[in-house]
């Protein structure tokens, strides 16, 4: 009689035969002593193998118990570590972008006015609703934000729940919803009645808005064409595509518009994004204008300074204060006066005609296009952006580790986050300027785009991410990533760094929109498992068992 | 150890899943020594294992993302390990295994079943855990996965990075190389009746 060989034998105690050897070794065991005995010494030496492997001879050392304890308290410090370094991000922005520009405003003789501060710090875009916050609506947002937190704690970790606990405090604070005082007008003509008193803030969106009458209050007009010929008092927010003021504004006017003609007054400030502004000779400012224009013509009367970036600016009314600008020409006509300092940074030294009233000569700056700045000082902000990019990615992958892998994987589809990406690039913008200026979908539209605005600044971290991982090779833990990604971020910003490196940087923010687009839209897909079992061997009989018969041993 | 897959081990690693402090040292306190003898059977000295387990468990940290809460923890927690162990030992390039995927070198006949059975009879833990540590690094991984771990054949294939055909062999290998340390001979290996 043949023996099954030992490996068979050892095959069929561990149940891993197919059915059929497993049959043959059975039917063999119900005659073959000597094979019955091997089975069961093989059986026999297993079990002495687990139970010499199981037993505790030696106590866990020392280290090993207060490791625990101290791998917990580090987990507190990861996330106090994290926004740390987020911290440390916000002051390298802050100190990169916004400070050089408060300088260059402040000593544009723009001091106390500054565009950031015009346009979110002293401007009345948020008087009006912060008043309004009431205690009780200020109790319900807590309320919210925690029953949030309550709901989401398990799927969140801990620092990631205060995070929303601050961002949401934040929005709050930031974009509290207006008052029920506030009155609401749309249609294809939303207008203000000549003769009619609007006692509060009042929202008017259609195609040709009109402001006719009197608002004791501001106005936010939102439409095609926007005109404003009666008597706000309070600031007028707008979004046109042609605006008109030939009323009185006893506030501020803030437009994003594509043209604006003023004809009337404007009791304090004009900040406004638009091609073309139109200051006529009518047109009074009792304030300033901070304008981002491409052509520029003040006929009227100015009390403060004007700030402009743009292209062509004439002045051929009166400035109260100094005239900043960066552009391409200026002309100041014979007619004009201007009662401060003067100075102009353009391609060719400004027009000035004779005549011209003007309290100090004009300064003049040649803008000399340089391909690339590789100054002292350029390098040194590149490496505190490049620092700021790999602690804000820090933060990011911390955050979201298991998002940030999807998200990288993604990437590596380069076509299809590409064409994603260009999608998502205008057309969120896009759609979030529209959302915005229907209202009601005011703060949507903000918030999309500034949820667009961290995309695209977290595209150069994905992309960094995968180009870490060519160089250095792929990985799935956390702080090799980090490293990797660490490494492609300081590429990315090297090749910037080259002229025309802003097209590569235009393309990796596609691409790293596109990825981050891709990991969104899969994380919101049903998750496809298999439902069928995965197929394996025929299920082998169990060990010391015979076909037939009782056991074999 | 609790078991795998009760509701209030469930529990807490949801929790240290989410980032909750106490569920994570609750988690270390049920598993680490666990994962201690684990690493103690397979590396050489209590040093590397020492080190290991805790390697093991920062790893173990940033992976618990990933656990699949349907799979029983245990095998994950062990998959962890042995995938640690077994890189560390290969980066240390002591893998001296004298195995190859060649089936010709296995006896086919039988051992002396009497004479096996003797064997496994006298030997206490203690000796049959001295005799491990003088096995072959793969011999040694191979016995400690399967009998003490409980991983299946595919997991071992996986872990050692060996075809699933060629786990058997390694085993019986791994038991062959066992007995002659304990036996101090080769005798029971290449010795049989047929």
């Amino acid at each position: 009689m043949k023996h099954p060989d030992e490996m068979t034998c050892l095959l069929y105690v561990e149940r891993q035969l197919d059915r059929a050897r497993a049959l043959e070794v059975s039917a063999h065991t119900q005659e073959c002593e000597v094979c019955r005995t091997l089975l069961r010494a093989l059986e026999r030496e297993s079990r002495l193998l687990t139970r010499a492997m199981l037993e505790e001879e030696e106590p866990l050392p020392a280290r090993i118990e207060s490791f625990g304890e101290r791998v917990r308290r580090s987990m507190q410090w990861v996330w106090m570590l994290a926004f740390g370094l987020a911290a440390t991000t916000l002051y390298a922005l802050y100190t990169g972008y916004i400070q050089p520009l408060q300088d260059r405003l402040e000593q544009a003789g723009f001091g106390g006015t500054n565009l950031l501060g015009l346009l979110v710090f002293q401007g009345s875009f948020w008087k009006g609703w912060q008043s309004m916050i009431s205690l009780v609506e200020a109790l319900a947002m807590l309320t919210l934000i925690g029953s949030v937190v309550l709901v989401l704690r398990r799927r969140l970790r801990r620092g990631s729940a205060m995070a929303l606990v601050l961002a949401g405090l934040c929005a709050a604070l930031a974009a509290a919803p207006p008052s029920g005082a506030t009155e609401f007008r749309k249609g294809q003509t939303p207008t203000v009645a000549k003769g009619e008193t609007i006692h509060s803030d009042i929202f008017l969106s259609g195609e040709r808005v009109s402001v006719d009458g009197t608002v004791d209050g501001d106005v936010y007009a939102f439409g095609q064409s926007v005109d404003v010929s009666g008597h706000v008092l309070g600031d007028v927010i707008m979004f046109a595509q042609t605006a008109r003021v030939s009323g009185q504004v006893d506030g501020n006017i803030r437009g994003f518009d594509n043209n604006l003609t003023v004809t009337g007054t404007i009791g304090k400030n004009l900040t406004e994004f638009c091609q073309t502004l139109t200051f006529d000779k009518g047109g009074k400012a009792g304030g300033s204008i901070t304008t981002f224009a491409q052509s520029v013509t003040i006929d009227g009367q100015i009390g403060r300074d004007i700030l402009w970036y743009g292209q062509d600016l004439n002045v051929t009314g009166s400035v109260g204060g100094a005239l900043q600008g960066k552009g391409e020409t200026l002309e100041i006509a014979s007619t004009a006066s201007i009662g401060g300092q003067v100075h102009f940074e353009g391609k060719s030294a400004p027009a000035v005609a004779q005549g011209a009233k003007l309290a100090f000569p004009v300064q003049f700056t040649k803008h000399v296009e340089k391909p690339h700045e590789w100054g002292r000082s350029s390098i040194f902000w590149q490496v505190v952006l490049m620092a700021a990019f790999v602690l804000y990615g820090l933060v990011l992958i911390s955050l979201m580790p298991q998002f940030a892998r999807e998200t990288v994987h993604s990437a590596e589809n380069i076509g299809a986050s590409l064409g994603l990406g260009i999608l998502v690039f205008f057309g969120v913008l896009i759609g979030s300027i529209i959302v915005a200026v229907t209202v009601v979908g005011l703060f949507i539209g903000v918030s999309t785009f500034f949820v667009w605005m961290i995309s695209v600044y977290a595209a150069q971290i994905v992309v960094g991410a995968l180009i870490g991982q060519w160089l250095m090779g792929r990985t799935n833990e956390l702080w090799p990533l980090i490293g990797r990604m660490t490494v492609g971020v300081i590429v990315i910003r090297a090749v910037t760094m080259v002229p025309h490196g802003g097209w590569v940087k235009f393309g990796v923010i596609l691409w790293g929109l596109g990825a981050i687009s891709i990991a969104i839209y899969r994380r919101f897909q049903p998750s496809a498992r298999m439902a069928v079992a995965p197929v394996g061997p025929a299920t082998p009989l169990p060990a010391m068992t015979t076909v037939g018969g009782g056991p074999a041993l | 150890m609790n078991a795998p897959g009760t509701t209030e081990t469930e529990e807490i690693i949801a929790r240290a899943k989410a980032g909750d402090a106490e569920a994570w040292g609750e988690l270390y306190r049920q598993y680490a020594g666990a994962i201690f003898r684990f690493c103690r059977r397979a590396l050489p000295t209590r040093e590397d294992a020492e080190d290991a387990t805790m390697e093991v468990f920062v790893k173990v940290r940033e992976k618990l993302v990933q656990y699949d809460a349907t799979r029983p923890f245990t095998a994950w927690l062990y998959k962890v390990a042995a995938n640690h162990c077994w890189d560390l030992l290969r980066r240390r390039k002591i893998r001296q295994d004298k195995e190859t995927e060649d089936l010709d070198n296995l006896p086919l006949e039988h051992p002396d079943p009497d004479q096996l059975e003797q064997l496994i009879e006298q030997r206490t833990g203690e000796e049959v855990r001295k005799a491990l540590d003088k096995l072959g690094t793969r011999a040694r991984m191979a016995l400690v996965l399967r009998y003490y771990s409980d991983m299946s054949y595919d997991e071992i294939a996986d872990a050692l990075g060996v075809r699933r055909a060629f786990v058997g062999v390694v085993l019986l290998r791994a038991r062959h190389e066992l007995r002659q340390a304990l036996e101090g001979t080769s005798a029971l290996a290449a010795g049989g009746t047929s």
